[in-house]
């Protein structure tokens, strides 16, 4: 478009409707240009640049009719950019000044609409700045494929609004405030809080998932009072509301503000002073092996590099891992792009809806599949496809997602690694080998993969091996945010090497154990063990941004600066770094984790040096891990567990859920975690669809709140990994009853 | 909301008739969209006005955006999503009715009535509505009567339109 071609020779020309990712509309008409040949005005946005085309965006018959656009527009205006939030942020104002008239002929009386109606809990809509772009109605409808937007009435009488009683509720709606060219669409949380000259916009990247979308955060008076998208060369700057309207978790109730000791507050240098005392006592009489650290993989990199400094250096060799929610470690030689999604040919969701796990790279399915064709398959323990997502879907057993891969690749091919993988499984049957014929095909393949099932990484290795030049790809869905930082200073990011330092301290073998923003007991998949070693450890020390499960068995508590509190810099899921700044401050005694670490190196006597000079970029190439060679053996992947009778429990990671708390967020906070197919429900005698029940298993017991979603399989209870007061890992076991409970009266 | 949750059978406010209708209408039209207006016109010629249930309905039955069929229903200034009463009067308020007095006749009607432009009577019987030209400039005043036209109507024999014999929805 001619749009386009006089971007990249860097002219500018107005567009209110134009937007690459929805494609031409010519609807707003802010755009004509004079092209040469061509009897009238053109639309920039919907006429293709063609060879030898002579256009003009400057002339006097453009300018004009820009003007003219710009005085129709401003008809129905009400002209209140002084209290608008967008006011300094607006493109009707900058055209406005940059092109039109000074002066309003139109002196008739101006159509009043409504003004702060609220289409959904966090969005509000003025009616009356509306330009009717169309926009947020066609993102809303064909780019996200979720209806919920439209356009009532019509000419000068149409406005933007919901289906009465129908607020949005899609999690890509806040998106529409960003692309809203002027003050029409609103974040309600925003509204009235602060103006463009007395904030502080910064660069960053959303802190709530691995996936990591680039944004700009926006803080007043030190407090973080906004997250917008920013688009980057090949990102168009979309969010999700779960990462945009969480951005208030700093400020939270339940945020550590101060240090404590034995339950008991203390400044902050007095508590560093302590630990460093008692971490050198106990490594002087046992030795560096009875202190181990454990990372929950959500501080930033330079963070990590000081902890990987201080286990190495200060404790003299003391073992350091990662907490993670999930069992399995990922090749890190398979681990792929984005860049390398939007070429792929084929992707398999493996275990993981995207839309709940990762929801920005949903929206990249789904462009890639509305653009290009992608093929999407799907292979989980739960329907993962959606009606926005098509595709073909194998659902298998609970727990058989990897035999299924393993004998589904051996089903087609002969590698060696294919047979090994799938040795002692039942062979492919009709449905699996067309799995595997899909999987085979040539090209590139993506896997999305939310690190369930410990077998299923020697059976990607095996798939990879046997796709043999066609390359394979994975990007891992699940969290921490920031387990990456772990992997890129050198703390071990698998499964084993935590499970056996919480067996070493649940067996008394170590006498402090260091947590540094980990919540085993919450997040560990065996949570009972998580839940011993805190028990038994003589000593544990805690320090990030929130208190872990079981705080009280803590001896110490170290408050540490979160997201956009500080500039750092943060891995996402397909292992390039990102450095965000800080634009707030750190409240009450909250201090950044290097400083920490530092102070209580010096109180053990050994003062971690030059720890500012590490420049996480280096070593790196294109702003991405080093990633190792695909190597070591496969091995056999086991048979899927028998099949029981009653419910059996499946999970997964879901963002909206389990990212930080937040009051802004919680506005639209799911109460009822759980999920099981309508009709179960109504055989519990839950008729309403929704109600609290009482999973059990052997001896353990936990109640949830759950909600029908015919994408659950019948006889099986999906329930969220990682959730507070939703112990999952501690159930044990894959069978479960299920019984409706009454709800007991809260408050 | 999925058909599941929904129920095939409707919520009870639904006709039940308008699964036939919306049928009838999808076969002449296989087009959904196509098919939305011919439905919505056979609700309001049965019921008057087009209740939120019957819109329900048509983004039900015919597998379209509740969205989009509010948009379609917002669009048309013929649809009604407003109680209508038995007999629905529309004034025409452009230029020749205009000069001849369609003013004054909607005044008479609206103390007659004792409702204003727009309203519906509190009994049911009566909707005052205004039009654009009826393209009737030689009836001026013109008028329609459950859009069947009368005129010219000068402005004191506003009565006529009360006790204009009208085609009722039950003999439609
Ligand atoms: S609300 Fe904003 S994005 Fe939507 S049509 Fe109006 S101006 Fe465009
Ligand atoms: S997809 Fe993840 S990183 Fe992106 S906005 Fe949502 S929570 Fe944040
Ligand atoms: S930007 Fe070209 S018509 Fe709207
Ligand atoms: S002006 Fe009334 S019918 Fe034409």
């Amino acid at each position: 478009m001619v749009v386009d071609a006089a971007a990249t020779v860097g002219i500018d020309i107005p567009v209110y409707c134009y937007h690459q990712a929805l494609g031409p509309l010519g609807a707003c008409r802010i755009c004509l240009v004079e092209i040469e040949k061509m009897p009238k005005l053109m639309t920039a946005c919907t006429t293709a640049a063609t060879d030898g085309m002579v256009v003009h965006t400057q002339s006097q018959a453009a300018e004009k009719g820009r003007r003219g656009i710009l005085e129709f527009l401003l008809i129905n205006h009400p002209l209140d950019c002084p209290i608008c939030d967008k006011g300094g942020e607006c493109f009707l104002q900058d055209y406005v000044f940059q092109y039109g008239a000074g002066q309003a002929r139109f002196e008739e009386a101006k159509i009043q609409r409504h003004k702060e109606y609220p289409v959904s809990p966090y969005i509000l809509v003025d009616q009356e700045r509306c330009v009717l772009c169309q926009r947020c109605v066609r993102f809303m409808g064909e780019y996200v494929g979720e209806e919920e937007l439209l356009m009532d009435g019509r000419g000068v009488h149409t406005v933007i609004t919901n289906v009465p009683g129908i607020p949005l509720t899609s999690p890509f709606s806040g998106n529409v405030i960003d692309l809203c060219p002027v003050g029409a669409l609103l974040s309600e949380p925003y509204h009235y809080r602060a103006r463009p000259w007395n904030i502080e916009r910064e660069d960053t990247y959303c802190s709530q998932c691995p996936v990591g979308c680039s944004s700009s955060v926006t803080g007043r008076d030190g407090q973080v009072v906004r997250l917008e998208g920013r688009p980057t060369p090949g990102q168009w700057g979309w969010l999700c509301d779960h990462g945009r309207f969480t951005y208030d978790f700093g400020a939270h109730p339940t945020r550590l503000t101060e240090a404590r000791l034995d339950g008991e507050p203390v400044t902050v240098g007095r508590a560093a002073q302590v630990l460093g005392q008692r971490l050198a006592a106990v490594v002087r009489e046992h030795g560096p092996d009875a202190v181990a650290v454990l990372t929950g993989g959500s501080h930033t990199v330079e963070d990590h590099y000081a902890l990987r400094r201080f286990a190495d250096e200060v404790l003299g060799g003391s073992r350091a891992g990662l907490v993670k929610p999930v069992e399995a470690d990922l090749p890190l030689a398979l681990l792929g792009t984005f860049a390398e999604l939007d070429q792929s040919d084929t992707v398999l969701l493996l275990g993981t809806d995207p839309y709940e796990s990762a929801p920005v790279v949903h929206l990249a399915l789904r462009e890639n599949v509305r653009r290009r064709g992608l093929v999407v398959k799907a292979l989980g323990d739960r329907h993962l496809l959606r009606d926005t997502l098509a595709g073909e879907e194998w659902v298998v057993e609970p727990g058989g997602m990897a035999a299924a891969l393993a004998a589904a690749t051996a089903g087609v091919s002969e590698h060696p690694d294919a047979r090994l993988a799938a040795e002692g499984l039942a062979p492919a049957d009709e449905s699996l080998v067309r799995l595997g014929q899909a999987l085979m095909e040539p090209g590139a393949l993506t896997v999305l993969w939310d690190g369930r099932e410990q077998d299923l990484a020697p059976a990607l290795v095996a798939l990879a091996r046997a796709r043999g030049e066609h390359p394979t790809r994975v990007l891992p869905t699940f969290g921490p945010r920031n387990w990456l930082a772990a992997a890129r200073v050198g703390i071990p990011t698998d499964y084993e090497t935590s499970r056996r330092i919480l067996m070493d301290a649940a067996d008394g073998r170590i006498q402090v154990l260091l947590l540094w923003g980990a919540d085993p007991v919450r997040d560990f998949p065996d949570g009972d063990l998580a839940a011993r070693a805190l028990e038994r450890c003589p000593e544990v020390y805690f320090g990030g941004v929130f208190p872990p499960d079981g705080a009280e068995l803590l001896a110490g508590v170290l408050p540490t600066a979160a997201w956009a509190e500080e500039a750092g810099t943060y891995v996402n899921m397909e292992g390039r770094l990102q450095t965000g700044r800080g634009a707030a401050s750190a409240p009450g005694q909250a201090r950044p984790t290097r400083n920490i670490l530092q102070a209580v190196a010096r109180a053990y006597g050994t003062p971690l040096r030059k720890l500012d000079e590490w420049d996480p970029y280096e070593g790196t190439v294109d702003d991405r891990l080093v990633l190792p060679p695909l190597e070591g053996s496969v091995r056999p992947v086991s048979p899927p567990p028998a099949a029981e009778s009653g419910f059996r429990l499946i999970s997964g990671l879901e963002v909206a859920l389990t990212h930080d708390p937040s009051e802004v967020a919680a506005r639209t906070k799911e109460d009822r975690p759980a999920r099981m197919h309508p009709a179960d429900l109504a055989d519990l005698g839950l008729l309403t669809g929704s109600g609290p029940v009482e999973l059990s298993s052997g001896d353990r017991s936990f109640r949830v709140g759950v909600r029908g979603d015919p994408r659950i399989p019948r006889g099986r209870v999906f329930v969220p990994r990682g959730l507070r007061g939703v112990p999952i890992n501690r159930l044990g076991g894959i069978a479960v009853a299920v019984r409706a409970v009454e709800e007991v009266a809260s408050r | 909301m999925t058909s599941e949750e929904l129920g095939t059978g409707g919520a009870p406010e639904w006709n039940p008739e308008w699964a036939s209708w919306a049928a009838a209408a999808r076969e002449e039209f296989p087009r959904a969209q196509s098919a939305l207006m011919p439905f919505l016109h056979r609700v309001q010629t049965d019921e008057g006005w087009l209740r939120p249930e019957a819109l329900d309905a048509a983004a039900h039955y015919l597998e379209l955006p509740r969205q989009y069929v509010e948009s379609v229903v917002s669009f048309y200034s013929l649809f009604r999503t407003e109680v209508t009463g038995h007999r629905t009067i529309h004034v025409c308020m452009s230029l020749s009715c205009a000069l001849a007095g369609s003013d004054a006749l909607l005044h008479n009607l609206e103390e007659a009535l004792g409702v204003r432009v727009g309203q519906t009577t509190p009994d049911g019987a009566y909707t005052l509505l205004e039009a654009e030209c009826l393209a009737a400039c030689d009836l001026a005043p013109a008028c329609q009567v459950n859009l069947r036209y009368v005129g010219p109507v000068p402005p004191e024999r506003f009565q006529t339109l009360l006790e204009e014999e009208v085609s009722t929805r039950e003999d439609a």
